[in-house]
């Protein structure tokens, strides 16, 4: 299993990006990479769809924990999409739910950006 | 620490590369689903070797690929051990900080997560030094609940 990293521009300004598979040290400077693109091409408002996600560890974490920082640097925001009972359990221990908003639908976390 | 032997041992070697921490955690989904662990106990053993492997690469000097991280799994009828081995002269050591640590604000926040998740994850985890057999080790315990 490996990632899959889909993005894709909503409006000006605004993109998703979807993955699906593993995010873990392997595979984690891929989405650091996109989020850092978006965010030098001026894309500042990013959700981050994580729903295809199947196995989440620290490194795709602190990635996570970057862009949210780096876009909020800029105006910016950085908001998640997961309804995988596994993967919210493990911001839920790592008391990552107290910095991101996590939604459970694309269509939510677009609503609140 | 076990202080009997193992009903059954399983060892993997892998080089310390990110592209193998895959494989560890491949390996310790097979061995962990042979035990009367539930589904939600052998995830939380693999994410803690993926973490445990994650660390060692993190820790292997200098971005120096050529090593090998040694995964050895003691399985008992009531627990499982896994060690990881290191070799100790490449090692820039540091401690497996508490939960309570926990904190993020700035900076790189990987390594304290990884240390809290392994910590929270497995029911038992220290570190240890052997200079005799020249291997750092990271040693994790999960029991099988009664």
């Amino acid at each position: 299993m490996n990632l899959k990293v889909e993005t894709r521009t909503v409006r000006d300004g605004v993109a998703v990006i979807a993955l699906s598979g593993e995010a873990d040290v392997y595979t984690s400077p891929r989405i650091k990479q996109e989020i850092v693109d978006l965010l030098n091409n001026g894309t500042h408002k990013i959700v981050v769809d994580l729903s295809g996600v199947e196995y989440l560890d620290s490194t795709g974490l602190g990635v996570l924990i970057g862009g949210l920082k780096r876009a909020r640097e800029r105006d910016g925001d950085l908001k998640l999409v997961c309804d995988n009972s596994r993967i919210l359990r493990i911001f839920e221990i790592t008391g990552l739910t107290k910095i991101f908003d996590i939604h459970r639908s694309e269509a939510e976390a677009l609503e609140k950006l | 620490m076990p202080s009997t032997k193992a009903l059954a041992e399983v060892e993997l070697s892998i080089p310390s590369r990110p592209e193998y921490v895959g494989v560890a955690r491949l390996a310790i989904l097979g061995v962990a689903s042979r035990m009367r662990f539930s589904y939600d106990e052998v995830e939380d053993i693999r994410l803690a070797v993926g973490e445990a492997c994650t660390r060692s690469i993190d820790r292997l000097s200098n971005g120096d690929e050529t090593h090998t991280i040694t995964l050895r799994c003691l399985i008992d009828a009531n627990r499982l051990t896994i060690e990881v081995r290191n070799p100790l002269s490449a090692m820039q050591p540091k401690e497996v900080p508490e939960p309570a640590s926990a904190e993020f604000g700035g900076g790189a926040p990987e390594d304290n997560l990884s240390g809290v998740l392994i910590r929270i994850l497995m029911d038992e985890v220290d570190t240890e030094e052997q200079p005799g057999e020249g291997v750092h080790l990271l040693r994790m315990v999960k029991y099988v609940a009664r």
